[in-house]
């Protein structure tokens, strides 16, 4: 039996595979500040037996809370001399360009705890200055007084020779063994001061939380008597011990949303579809991610609290390319001074929650104009809808401002937030030089299903596909995961006069990193796999391209096959390749995958009940071009395989409802996923 | 494509969500810019602007790295329609090339623009357009900006509104004159090239847009979005304190002596204009601290912007409240040919009498004074590993003004910049032939008051090769970051060079090709802000911290903050006779 878990804001949920391949799921409330008590329970809820779990895979938001609601530890920093102030510093921009009361970031670490170090490496990793050990003798006692929690080392050029963060890593812990400690090029051996600094100040920051929480939560497994094999989902769309995960905790950050874009592409596979855009909404936001020909895009330029507004921190940890934007099924609608309707990113949470609650929302929100045009229906929810004040809040707030019925302010409503999504949608894709035509689209959390067919259309796509377990499907896409570390090492190189051995040294090395790594974490040889990128770019330029290595050592012929699949993948990109250009090598990425025995997946029986008896009801839903439309509802737990349908219909589950538009038609696969056709070709 | 009729109604929605879709081909330009330029001025400074106007030329949106560009792309597009003005002159597949600062330009030579115009079955529905600073255009300097340039001519190759393309064939006479007059003719042709890929992003998504929605839906959300921004801007001024508003201060001088230069402002606010009138200050100057009237434009709109909804979507309906009036020929609205390389100094000492002149009234919306000055720093030389010719063109970090409720910004670009970002050490150390000995913040001269000016940044450069040269342009180098409220002034812009034998030169505000040998150090630090309120008022627990962090020294608690704080425990040991009273 494999479980998964995965801690969302309001409930933690689990999706289970047996032995057979057969699927089930529970959700229970999320029980914070104990986190693990809300895992345990639901654990308890899927009636699984504990002692039958081998594999337990699970998410968790307990570190980015950690971050957000600043309740990590009180956390000292040792930098460079002369360098102490680049934490707060920063990178001295201010996205908010016309705000000149602008306010910057405040460093996680306050001044008088940034405490300086003789020491310097150049930028070829030659020592200048050699380290001043007595030094860092007095900090420990000064950061001892100062009732420092955790440490942050951060020197310059670290990622190019490390020995005097190694060093001063190996004093502290000799000196103080109980503190937390991280080395910046630990946690990234890319350059960029600044970033590198904050990436291991936040993983110092959140050690001591990750550490106490996975303990917690171990204990409890272990007392149930659950199997040893234990992982932690990654932001990286891959999942690491519970060991590993307590030594660089900073790398779990998008732990729980990642799972199901991982999910996405791992049913995508199953399916014969390489090319998806994943798209997730729930209560407060919307997210997607573009999956081209089976990879899950990954990258280092990843921030947390940055908006329009904002500069935040960055995090140069492997997350999975996300785009997240403030419009879920909770977002409030309102009118701007000057008499246009927005929605979103201001949402009315799960308290007091849509109008459609009960719970004193009074602002109309996109749930509530999703079930003033019928696609959402008053019997689904789990509070009793008073759907007169439903219609009143979107006549009153939004319709009457137009001088419109409320049911046409309610579809203005839907229209704004699928604009909303459709331009985060094209962001991804159109703007990245994707055809979306060339794509499926696959559907999910609370929202995903409700949106995703009219915003196929909008887009291009031919296809939505949404997912058995589709609320809960983050959790299944932790069910599908493998092991997976990232190692990027920043490695400047004109590519023409390639030290080949040198080159193939430098592969070699993160390779032996990556297999000892696994050693550890018990996986064996046979199942670990290695893919190589190299982050490439025209010499001068500063972007780069993420271009696939071939395996094996690399001969003349590969660096001149690499070359050209850069020029290739760079106009892709950026519309234009320069030929002639001298091209440079930045980052060397190794991504390596140690594999864990996953079931096949079920597939479901043919021929059992019909499309009639899944027919719930017939209601009337308003659509955008053919106004009200007498459209029937089915029960998807009633729906098997074979089993087609053309719109105007409307599916609903637990927790989701998918509207198919005239005009398109929908058949159930054989895992269960519902498959959509949209009119697009 | 689902292409929908053109008799469809115009319903408020649609209108919404077309806007939204221009913004976003907006922001897509941008982007498409940053992605693919070769400059690090460019890409790492985002020292570039990019957007939509209408086909009269009327920003619509505008995707900007930095606030000084905000209505100068306007100005660009309008020259373009002065000199092409008769039916048939412009064509589809137009591209317009432009870096005169007096012809459609606005700012220094450096800036190089292209304008798009944007056709629909014939039909001239909108142009594209955007400005990026050239690491280099030619000139009698590296880097092209010059301190101490004469004339516009001595300050690059002037490009006066010309076509690239003629209907998307390119003239390649122009690529060889620019191949032939500038420095570094990969970067900046490098730039040339993503400038027009960007640019002609914009121009696909528009027509892609209008075969959508159809040409007269695009057109009525144009008009709507300009009446809906002038709507906002003007709900904004109703709220605005009315009468008239004055100040007076001083651009330090113009790199060859001469100076100081007043500029001042009477600034008028009734309940439908906001009007800026200048007149009456220094007449435009020998050296190149002069701007335009159209670089004054932006200076002002940035205030302006800042005073009524910083946060709004930008275009031209919202500055229609908004008057500049000056004389002719003056430092704020100079004339050719005087030069205007480093033309934010004037640029943002005209922004900055509008702030002194309002800011006691809007505290809410204006801090005390900043470092204000882009403080440009070039330096040039070879590279002391693989021997290449580096030039570095950068501006500094600095101290912003304290407000009521929060204390000033520490390390951040002025107000002229915006969404710019310093060079990382470990970048510069690779790139070029120096090593940076220190980045840090300079506390020392924090303006006092209840709230504290920021800090400002100290950057030093050590040459690792001998013959390099260093211009740099610090201007609030005799006129210091101004107080507020009973808060001090802040400490100036100034930088030092400390030689390899020991001794010193400066401190200096604007010095031309400084020689640097190998072990030289140039010094660069930067302005701290203006403090807010009585400083006796800052809480003594604060001043306390304040001491403990070093933003302040335990002397500076006590003389300036009335609290006595001990050096080493950081305790309070007690509170002044001046803070009792």
């Amino acid at each position: 039996m494999r479980v998964a878990t995965d801690i969302g804001g309001t409930f933690t949920d689990l999706v289970y595979v047996d032995g057979e391949g057969n699927i089930g799921v529970a959700k229970s409330p999320t029980t914070p500040p104990n986190f693990e008590q809300g895992v345990i329970d639901v654990i308890s809820k899927s009636e699984v037996d504990p002692q039958s779990i081998q594999t337990f895979i699970h998410g968790t938001t307990v570190i980015i809370n950690a971050l957000t609601e600043r309740t990590g530890v009180t956390t000292g920093l040792i930098t460079t001399a002369g360098f102490r102030d680049v934490l707060e510093i920063a990178r001295g921009n201010r996205p908010d360009l016309f705000n000149l009361r602008y306010e910057k970031p405040e460093p996680f670490v306050e001044r008088y705890l940034r405490q300086e170090v003789s020491e310097r490496m150049n930028q070829l990793g030659e020592v200048v200055l050699p380290l001043d050990e007595e030094r860092i003798k007095e900090l420990v006692d000064y950061f001892k007084k100062e009732n420092v929690d955790a440490i942050a080392v951060a020197y310059l050029h670290a990622y190019k020779n490390p020995a005097h963060e190694i060093r001063t890593v190996e004093l502290i812990e000799k000196l103080w063994p109980e503190v937390a400690v991280t080395a910046s090029h630990e946690v990234t051996k890319e350059w960029r001061e600044y970033e590198r600094t904050n990436t291991a100040v936040l993983n110092s920051y959140v050690k001591p939380i990750a550490s106490s929480y996975i303990n917690r939560l171990n204990g409890r497994l272990g007392e149930l008597g659950t199997g040893e094999l234990r992982y932690i989902m990654q932001s990286n769309g891959g999942t690491t011990t519970f060991e590993q995960a307590k030594q660089t905790p900073i790398n779990m950050v998008e732990s729980g949303p990642v799972a199901g874009i991982y999910g996405a592409a791992y049913l995508g596979e199953i399916i014969g579809e390489k090319n998806i855009i994943a798209f997730d909404i729930g209560g407060t936001t919307a997210k997607c991610s573009l999956i081209a020909d089976g990879e899950v895009k990954v990258s280092t330029d990843y921030y947390i609290e940055k908006d329009e507004y904002n500069a935040g921190y960055p995090i140069k940890t492997p997350v999975v390319d996300i785009v997240e934007i403030g419009n879920g099924g909770g977002s409030i609608a309102w009118i701007d001074e000057g008499g246009a309707l927005k929605v979103g990113p201001q949402s009315a949470g799960s308290v007091p929650g849509p109008v459609a609650y009960g719970q004193g929302g009074t602002e109309p929100t996109t749930t509530d104009a999703n079930l003033l045009t019928g696609r959402l229906s008053a019997g689904n929810f789990d509070y009793d809808v008073d759907m007169g004040r439903v219609k009143e809040a979107i006549k009153e707030k939004v319709a009457d401002r137009f001088g419109m019925e409320p049911e046409d302010g309610a579809l203005g409503i839907i229209r704004i937030a699928n604009s909303n999504m459709l331009n985060a949608l094209k962001l991804i894709s159109v703007r990245k030089g994707y055809d979306p035509r060339d794509f499926t689209l696959v559907a999910f959390g609370g929202g995903g299903s409700m949106h995703a067919p009219a915003l196929a259309k909008e887009l291009g796509v031919g296809k939505v596909v949404v997912p058995i377990a589709s609320p809960v499907f983050s959790a299944w896409g932790m069910l599908m995961t493998d092991l997976r570390h990232d190692y990027i090492q920043t490695y400047i190189a004109r590519v023409n006069g390639l030290d080949l051995k040198k080159f193939n040294n430098e592969w070699d090395e993160l390779a032996d990193t990556a297999t000892a790594q696994f050693q550890e974490e018990k996986i064996a040889k046979e199942n670990i796999r290695l893919l190589r990128f190299a982050d490439m770019r025209y010499a001068g330029q500063e972007h780069t391209v993420k271009v696939p290595l071939v395996s094996g050592p690399i001969t003349q012929e590969s660096i001149q096959q690499l070359i050209c699949d850069f020029h290739e993948l760079h106009e892709k990109n950026y519309t234009f390749k320069i030929e002639d250009a001298e091209t440079e090598i930045v980052n060397l990425h190794l991504t390596a995958f140690g594999s864990i025995e996953k079931p096949t997946l079920k597939k479901l029986e043919t021929g059992v009940g019909s499309v009639t008896e899944a027919l719930k009801e017939n209601r009337p839903v308003y659509y955008e071009q053919e106004g009200w439309v007498d459209t029937d509802v089915y029960d998807r737990q009633k729906l098997g395989p074979d089993m087609t349908f053309n719109g105007p219909a409307i599916i609903e589950e637990q927790a989701a409802v998918t509207v198919i538009y005239p005009g398109q038609s929908a058949l159930i696969d054989d895992y269960g996923n519902l498959i959509i056709e949209t009119e697009v070709r | 494509m689902t292409a929908i009729k053109e008799h469809q109604k115009l319903d408020p929605f649609t209108l919404e969500i077309v806007k939204d879709s221009l913004v976003a081909i907006g922001e897509e330009m941008f982007h498409t810019l940053a992605r693919t330029s070769m400059s690090p001025v460019i890409y790492e400074v985002l020292d570039y602007a990019s957007g939509l106007t209408d086909a009269k030329g009327q920003l619509l949106t505008q995707g900007n790295g930095v606030t000084g560009f905000i209505g100068m792309l306007t100005f660009m597009v309008k020259e373009t329609l002065k000199k092409f003005g008769n039916e048939g002159d412009l064509k589809p597949g137009d591209i317009i090339i432009i870096n005169d600062s007096y012809g459609g330009g606005g700012s220094h030579l450096s800036d190089v623009g292209f304008v798009m115009p944007i056709f629909v079955d014939g039909e001239l529905i909108a142009f594209a357009a955007n400005k990026a600073h050239w690491t280099d255009v030619g000139g009698k300097d590296p880097g092209s900006f010059s301190n101490d340039a004469t004339e516009i001519y001595q300050e690059g190759l002037q490009l006066p509104c010309v076509k690239l393309y003629d209907e998307g064939r390119l003239n390649q006479a122009i690529i060889d004159m620019i191949e032939a007059n500038v420095r570094f003719p990969n970067l900046s042709l490098g730039d040339l090239w993503a400038q027009v890929a960007a640019i002609r992003t914009g121009d696909k998504r528009v027509r892609e847009l209008c075969e959508k929605n159809g040409t007269q839906t695009v057109k009525a959300a144009i008009e709507n979005y300009l009446d809906h921004g002038e709507q906002m801007a003007r709900k904004e001024l109703a709220k605005l304190p009315k009468g008239e508003f004055f100040a007076k201060d001083f651009v330090d001088d113009d790199g060859f002596g001469n100076g100081p230069f007043h500029v001042q402002v009477k600034v008028t606010i009734t309940e439908d204009k906001f009007i800026c009138d200048f007149r009456g200050s220094h007449p435009q100057v020998p050296g190149p601290v002069n701007v335009t009237y159209t670089g004054l434009v932006s200076a002002v709109r940035t205030v302006f912007l800042a005073i009524t909804n910083p946060s709004q979507d930008v275009n031209d309906g919202v500055f229609r409240p908004l008057e500049i009036i000056t004389d002719p020929a003056s430092i704020l609205s100079a004339e050719r040919p005087a030069p205007v390389s480093v033309y934010w100094e004037a640029m943002q000492g005209g922004a900055d009498v509008v702030m002194q002149a309002l800011a006691s009234h809007l505290p809410d919306r204006l801090p005390a004074g900043q470092l204000l000055s882009v403080c440009a720093v070039t330096l040039s030389g070879n590279h002391h590993v693989n021997g290449e010719p580096f030039l570095i063109v950068e501006p500094s970090a600095g101290g912003w003004g304290a407000a009521r409720g929060q204390d000033g910004a520490r390390g951040q670009f002025c107000i002229g910049d915006g969404e710019t970002y310093n060079v990382p050490v470990e970048v510069a150390e690779t790139r070029y032939g120096v090593m940076i000995d220190e980045y840090s913040l300079k506390t020392d001269g924090m303006g006092a008051g209840e709230f504290i000016g920021g800090a400002g940044v100290i950057r030093s450069y050590r040459a690792m090769t001998d013959k390099q040269m260093v211009s740099a342009t610090f201007g609030r180098n005799k006129f210091h970051p101004w107080g507020l409220n009973g808060g001090e002034k802040g400490s100036p812009n100034e930088f030092i060079i400390e030689k390899k034998d020991g001794s010193t030169d400066g401190p200096f505000g604007m010095y031309p090709r400084y020689p640097l040998d190998k072990g030289d150090v140039v010094k660069l630090m930067t302005a701290t802000g203006g403090g807010y309120g009585n400083p006796l008022k800052r809480p003594v627990e604060q001043v306390a911290r304040d001491v403990k962090n070093g933003y302040m020294t335990a002397i500076q608690a006590e003389e300036k903050y009335g609290v006595k704080v001990n050096p080493t425990t950081f305790q309070v040991d007690g509170i002044t006779g001046k803070r009792e009273n």
